[in-house]
């Protein structure tokens, strides 16, 4: 049983996750100047949605805070608070602090200190709404909490004690709730509730709605046990009662409507309101002596289904007969809130047509599927090795051939996610960091619709926070600075994610101040990375950054300064079978570009032979291969050589060397494989022979090892023998002459 | 490994001989014995890593566990073997001369290993004596290294501090 809710909570974890990140963009949009009332309605949604899990689990400071948030929310909705940038501004900070809440309750950590940020939200509450809403949500924010003492028990005892006589208790319960206020108040709220059949197959749980509502001043004031059947036609599936449930009349409608947002809509939810003018209380009490069961106001319409929402209020025809017109007048307030609604209901209208049907996996499940799905598609590119052409059309390969790929293609879009997962965290961390460094930095983002795998998804955050971390600490300039430079005095990032052919391409581009070449120059030479007299291109200076041992000492700061380098990026972003790229324009900024693989599962590739070994070239960098003739390779130096291609001079790398094993083989009996860097250009790859082209199923060495330079993995042949996977860039580059991508190789 | 939360603990550990040293890890780590087999050599790594093997479909390093700990690497006989473990989450082969034993221990019974100037003495959890198996059947008490596996695990680091 406990799991079962251990489960379930955790599917409310992950629905927060959702939540906020809506809740982020909105909020974000409204930061942005789009104040529209669908995304209003959006942020306030979420928030609440988040309320309403964290009140059922028992997180009651996530359920506080997000309780006091919606409040202003609402408020915002109902635009009785306006969404100037700085009611914007707290509610960004509120919802940082939304999301450390939700954080603390999902690790079980202590809760946040939101106290300055409730003071806001309260400041706000108090000082931006229009005067009739001002009292309304201070009775409901001192409720959240203790609610649970309200029995339910004793409405259970009641209703079995009646068995089907339900009108003795029907009344009087409510006499006493409308004896309470006093004349001339509005005499609160009636709600009935009776879920339907459906709404209990949904898993509706009255008790936790009744709860809501007692949580608000609610009391329930009668059970309709009407439709109970005899034991014997008992469907213990259905539900067979009605609650009525009396409150108070401070409580906003909304409010009481959003207690059954999870409730089916075929159920049974009137809300009404009793008007009781100043003059005929005691009738008003009498009228409703004498019927309890037709309460004698108009319901305020909360047919769901096609959210028609609120009539506005009108005074009950008989009850209130001696003053409609008065007691209208002497309750602007009261029906005020009425008159927004219709407006601010549309967005929920709207919102659950779009309802998607969706289905929560497991992602472990879906790693083994793809594995699988890899497997088979290896056997099936072995088999059509091992058979003729003939025979592989007589048992119809190419067909499966077909349908594998299919599947494949299938299962890799199941992982595939929109890239946003990643950049949702920029905005949140960008305003840390404009907090911290007094820099004032704008984030633009597109592409952010691009879907990439799911695990080139997880693995990005660490190095995008870096890179970002990076281009406010070192690349925007303080805004005296900025001005002083002819620049608006904010900085902006723009953060893009666009696909180009099989890879992903990530970029980080600010409109900062660009790399200082000269001290990076002469840090460098300092941290003995590059000898004092290096010739280096600019392109170099600018990589030197990703360097191992290099840092920036001089302007170490809290941000940028956290024991990571950027070499911890690249080797994060190349671990990934991705490429870092570093593009900076003195004064106008820099631009960090990771281009990244698709997917981490598969591969097109070249197995190659070096002496009993075999490896695999990514058929992504191969561009032809070459037999030379002899003559064509020439050494240029006891170590280096180049092979002559249609009158160009390409460098040649014995791979073979480069890994450790000598080789004897003269050229002409090898083969060159002329792949493309990203780094290097065109370099020729000395292999002993080509096996065959084939797809295979790529295993990360970090996954019981460690990323090693030079590889992007390892893959097992169908022999079940384990072949290395090249990382041609990696591997080009460290064969280079320049002395600090030999210092980050490993041996 | 803290001994004394666990001293009276029985636990089972598995001893293999490295030379003519005895050598024990806890049971609760080995996933199978395998037979020793050439793995895949791979670049820029330290000597005792031997290269990467197939695990039913993973790829998991094989370690030259003697040169690892400081002695002479292992000459490879019939009765090589490799352990493999697994080691927070990662799995990892261990090549050693021969498996011994299965033996039950008390925690009361491990000694913590005396301070010596061996440079890897992090990866000896503690020395304990047992009951050692020879060739004529007749028992024999012997000392029995205990190893700490978790700083045998192989991470990042290891390769740039060889280089």
């Amino acid at each position: 049983m406990s799991d079962e809710l251990d489960e379930i909570q955790a599917i409310f974890f992950e629905e927060c996750v959702e939540g906020l990140a809506v809740a982020e963009e909105g909020l974000s949009a409204m930061a942005a100047g789009d104040t529209s009332a669908s995304v209003i309605a959006g942020v306030f949604r979420a928030v609440h949605s988040i309320k309403g899990g964290s009140g059922a689990f028992g997180h009651t400071a996530l359920l506080g805070f997000s309780h006091r948030f919606e409040n202003v929310l609402d408020e915002v909705r109902a635009e009785r608070i306006a969404p100037t940038p700085e009611v914007t501004q707290c509610l960004l900070g509120a919802f940082d602090i939304l999301s450390d809440h939700v954080s603390a309750a999902q690790h079980g950590a202590d809760a946040p200190d939101d106290g300055h940020m409730l003071e806001q939200l309260d400041a706000i509450l108090a000082g931006g709404g229009a005067p009739a809403a001002a009292p309304e949500p201070e009775p409901v924010a001192a409720a959240p909490v203790e609610a649970d003492e309200f029995g339910f028990t004793p409405v259970a005892v009641v209703d079995l004690d009646f068995g089907g006589d339900a009108d003795p208790f029907g009344f009087e319960p409510v006499a006493v709730a409308l004896d309470d206020f006093d004349a001339g108040e509005p005499a609160g709220w009636t709600v009935r509730f009776g879920p339907s059949r459906g709404a209990m197959a949904n898993g509706a749980e009255p008790l936790l709605v009744i709860r809501e509502l007692e949580s608000m001043g609610g009391e329930v004031t009668a059970v309709d046990t009407e439709a109970l059947p005899p034991l014997a036609e008992l469907d213990p599936e259905d539900s067979y009662f009605v609650w009525t449930v009396a409150l108070p009349a401070s409580v906003d409608e909304r409010d009481i409507r959003d207690c059954f947002d999870f409730v089916a809509p075929d159920s049974l939810i009137e809300v009404t309101q009793a008007q009781v003018a100043a003059p005929a209380p005691v009738e008003t009490v009498a009228a409703a002596a004498a019927e309890p069961e037709e309460i004698p106001f108009e319901p305020i319409a909360v047919v769901f289904d096609d959210v028609v929402v609120p009539l506005p209020v009108e005074p009950a025809p008989a009850a209130v007969a001696p003053a409609p017109q008065k007691a209208d007048a002497a309750k602007p307030e009261a029906s005020k809130p009425e008159a927004a609604k219709p407006e601010a209901a549309k967005p929920e209208a709207k919102h659950a047509v779009e309802v998607a049907q969706t289905i929560r996996v497991d992602l472990g499940k879906l790693d083994q599927l793809l594995n699988l799905v890899g497997e088979l598609v290896i056997r099936g590119s072995i088999l059509s090795d091992r058979l003729s052409p003939a025979d592989q059309e007589r048992v119809e390969l190419p067909e499966l051939s077909r349908l594998t790929r299919q599947i494949q293609d299938n299962v890799m879009s199941l992982r595939a996610q929109p890239i946003k997962q990643a950049f949702s965290r920029v905005p949140r961390m960008l305003r840390d960091l404009s907090a911290e460094t007094g820099k004032k930095v704008i984030l633009e983002t597109t592409g952010e619709m691009t879907e990439v795998d799911k695990g080139v998804i997880e693995k990005i955050g660490d190095p995008l926070t870096h890179m970002i971390r990076n281009a406010v600490d070192h690349g925007i300039e303080s805004p005296e600075d900025r001005i002083a430079a002819g620049k608006s005095p904010e900085g902006t990032i723009y953060l893009s994610a666009e696909q180009k052919g099989g890879r992903i391409l990530v970029k980080v581009r600010d409109d900062g101040r660009g790399i200082n070449r000269e001290r990076v120059r002469a840090i460098a030479v300092t941290r003995g990375i590059i000898a004092a007299d290096a010739q280096l291109s600019d392109e170099e200076i600018d990589s030197l950054i990703c360097a191992p041992g290099f840092s920036t000492a001089e302007t170490i700061s809290n941000i940028s300064g956290r024991g990571v380098g950027m070499d911890v990026v690249r080797s994060n972003v190349e671990a990934l079978g991705g490429r870092l790229e570093i593009v900076s324009v003195p004064g106008e900024g820099t631009t960090f570009s990771m281009a990244l693989p698709l997917t981490l599962a598969i591969l097109d590739g070249m197995i190659v032979r070096l002496g009993d070994q075999r490896f695999v070239v990514p058929l992504a960098n191969v561009i032809e291969t070459v037999q030379p003739e002899p003559g064509q390779v020439q050494a240029t130096s006891p170590t280096s050589e180049v092979i002559e291609l249609r009158g160009q001079y390409l460098p040649v790398r014995r791979v073979g060397e480069m890994f450790g094993m000598r080789s004897e083989r003269p050229a002409e009996d090898s083969l060159v494989i002329i792949v493309e860097s990203e780094t290097a250009g065109h370099v020729g790859l000395m292999v002993d022979t080509i096996d065959n082209r084939r797809e295979v199923v790529l295993k990360s060495l970090e996954d019981n090892l460690h990323p090693i330079r030079g590889l992007g993995g390892a893959t097992i042949l169908g022999d079940g023998a384990i072949a290395l996977i090249f990382d041609v860039d990696a591997l080009v580059a460290t064969g280079g002459a320049s002395k600090f991508a030999l210092k980050g190789l490993a041996a | 490994m803290s001994t004394e939360a666990i001293a009276n603990d029985e636990r089972k550990i598995v001893t293999f001989t490295l030379g003519n040293q005895l050598f024990g890890i806890e049971m609760a780590s080995l996933i199978e014995i395998r037979e020793w087999e050439a793995p895949t050599p791979l670049p820029s790594v330290p000597s005792y890593v031997l290269g990467v093997a197939n695990l039913r479909g993973s790829v998991i390093p094989i370690v030259g566990l003697s040169e690892r700990l400081g002695w002479e690497p292992s000459v490879l006989h019939a009765r090589s073997c490799v352990l493999v473990v697994t080691i927070g989450g990662r799995n990892a082969g261990f090549l050693v001369d021969e498996v011994q034993d299965i033996v039950s221990i008390k925690g009361s019974e491990i000694q913590p290993a005396p301070d010596t100037e061996v440079n890897d003495q992090s990866a000896i959890a503690g020395l304990v004596k047992i009951e050692r198996r020879t060739s004529d059947a007749s028992n024999q008490e012997a000392m029995c290294l205990l190893l700490d596996l978790d700083a045998l695990s192989l991470t990042r680091h290891i390769p740039e501090l060889a280089a």
